[in-house]
């Protein structure tokens, strides 16, 4: 026994190591433990009142940019009014004609974001609504610009949500035009990727990408981008396509949560039949 | 480390995991932030040895990782073979020249790069981002950053003892 404390305290340091790597990958294993959600409530609660008040100051490195960004976008957002006008006076008249109602799918829910995090590739945002406004986790965020990302975690007045430039998102998409079916995913950089479009697809630069709808989470046809880029790789029976993001990051403030969550029985069955 | 000084430690962590988590991103360049935290980490390293380092990098890891919102445990490992790697170099002879000196730089840098390779090697597992150009673009980026950032304490440190920066 004595000869096991020796042998303990002579390499004390790497039996350290030791506990410390054995817990951290235990705790790899328990991600979806509910006491840890409860420990993840209550911090991103905390943070969410830090980051909100610090949420005036500006970041200095991207302050030009992102001025130069919102005067191009003031141009273009009243160059679109009119066309929306336009689209609205349409749209009442014929909406007159056929005698529909003017229906809202979902509810929508403002936040503001009062922090960004940008950890290596975990790239979240904290917005000022949470389980007293009717905010849950998977409700989908956008903007009028389109496609922000879901909602990650909760506390009752904040909530953390995984944005597109995130490691771990996914969403189904399409292409509008051509109505050929992809998965939408982030590999760092300023563009997301479309997979799995074959090569003898149709998919054109300049076409919109939109969320599909087989996704349980994202209702179909909220916009996410357009096609940047579409390359063809030899020995690949795949496209490469390079999508450029609708929402501008950089710059986001105001996003609206969906009151929209996840079918749980359709859910419960996939992972049933699936796992 | 006395209990006064303990607590001190405790604060200017509690300090500086706020400034990670929230006013970090207000000098991030290209979504590129530094990791003040594995400064901390090797600072702790060079002051009290390997052990210190190595707990200190668990619990830093452990409180980033419930912080972040995802993949709990992934900081924690990253921070703590930071923290165990950092402490070897440690001397206690040699703690003020190596603090005052770009060494402390450098040992960030490679602190800072087995912090991102192993925390990469991992992440990258189940999706289909590419190691090297992932570890190249992020994990390389921020560790240089970081190890730029780390020259402020060398300047703050090497004031107060009153040694120049660069050797004689």
């Amino acid at each position: 026994m004595r000869r096991l404390f020796y042998i303990v305290r002579l390499f004390k340091e790497y039996f350290i190591l030791a506990l410390f790597v054995i817990v951290s990958i235990s705790l790899m294993a328990q991600n979806d433990n509910r006491q840890i959600h409860g420990i993840r409530t209550l911090t991103i609660g905390l943070l969410g009142k830090m980051q909100e008040s610090v949420s005036f100051l500006p970041n200095f490195f991207h302050l030009q940019e992102e001025n130069e960004a919102l005067r191009r976008a003031n141009v273009n957002l009243a160059d679109e009014l009119n066309q929306l006008r336009e689209a609205k006076l349409e749209n009442m008249r014929l909406h007159r004609l056929l005698g529909l109602r003017e229906t809202a799918k979902y509810d929508l829910i403002p936040a503001k974001v009062i922090g960004k995090t940008l950890y290596l590739l975990r790239n979240t945002i904290t917005m000022n609504v949470g389980e007293k406004d009717r905010v849950a986790p998977g409700m989908p965020i956008v903007t009028d610009r389109g496609l922000v990302g879901k909602i990650l975690a909760t506390s009752g007045g904040y909530a953390l949500g995984e944005i597109i430039m995130n490691r771990d998102f996914r969403v189904g998409a399409r292409i509008q035009r051509s109505r050929v079916d992809g998965i939408l995913a982030w590999e760092g950089g300023t563009h997301s990727r479309l997979k799995n479009i074959s090569k003898t697809l149709d998919v054109k630069v300049g076409d919109v990408v939109e969320t599909s709808g087989y996704s349980n989470t994202y209702p179909p046809s909220i916009r996410i981008g357009v096609v940047g880029a579409v390359t063809e790789q030899p020995g690949s029976l795949f496209k490469t396509i390079w999508v450029e993001n609708a929402v501008d990051f950089a710059t986001l403030e105001e996003v609206f949560v969906m009151n929209s969550l996840p079918d749980s029985a359709r859910a419960r069955l996939e992972e049933k039949v699936l796992r | 480390m006395n209990v006064y000084a303990s607590i001190r430690y405790g604060l200017i962590t509690v300090v500086l995991i706020v400034l990670q988590t929230t006013f970090i991103r207000f000098i991030s360049i290209e979504s590129i932030t530094p990791d003040i935290l594995v400064v901390w980490i090797v600072y702790l390293a060079l002051r009290y040895g390997q052990i210190h380092a190595t707990v200190a990098g668990f619990i830093l890891g452990f409180i980033v990782d419930i912080i972040s919102g995802d993949f709990l445990g992934l900081y924690a490992l990253s921070k703590t073979v930071c923290g165990f790697v950092a402490g070897y170099s440690y001397d206690e002879n040699r703690t003020t020249q190596t603090l005052a000196t770009y060494r402390f730089a450098l040992i960030v840098l490679l602190a800072s790069i087995v912090h991102n390779v192993i925390y990469f090697t991992i992440f990258v597992q189940g999706s289909e981002l590419p190691f090297w150009r992932t570890l190249g673009l992020f994990g390389v980026t921020t560790s240089l950053y970081t190890s730029a950032l780390s020259l402020l304490p060398i300047f703050g440190y090497s004031r107060a003892k009153g040694d120049r920066v660069l050797p004689r």
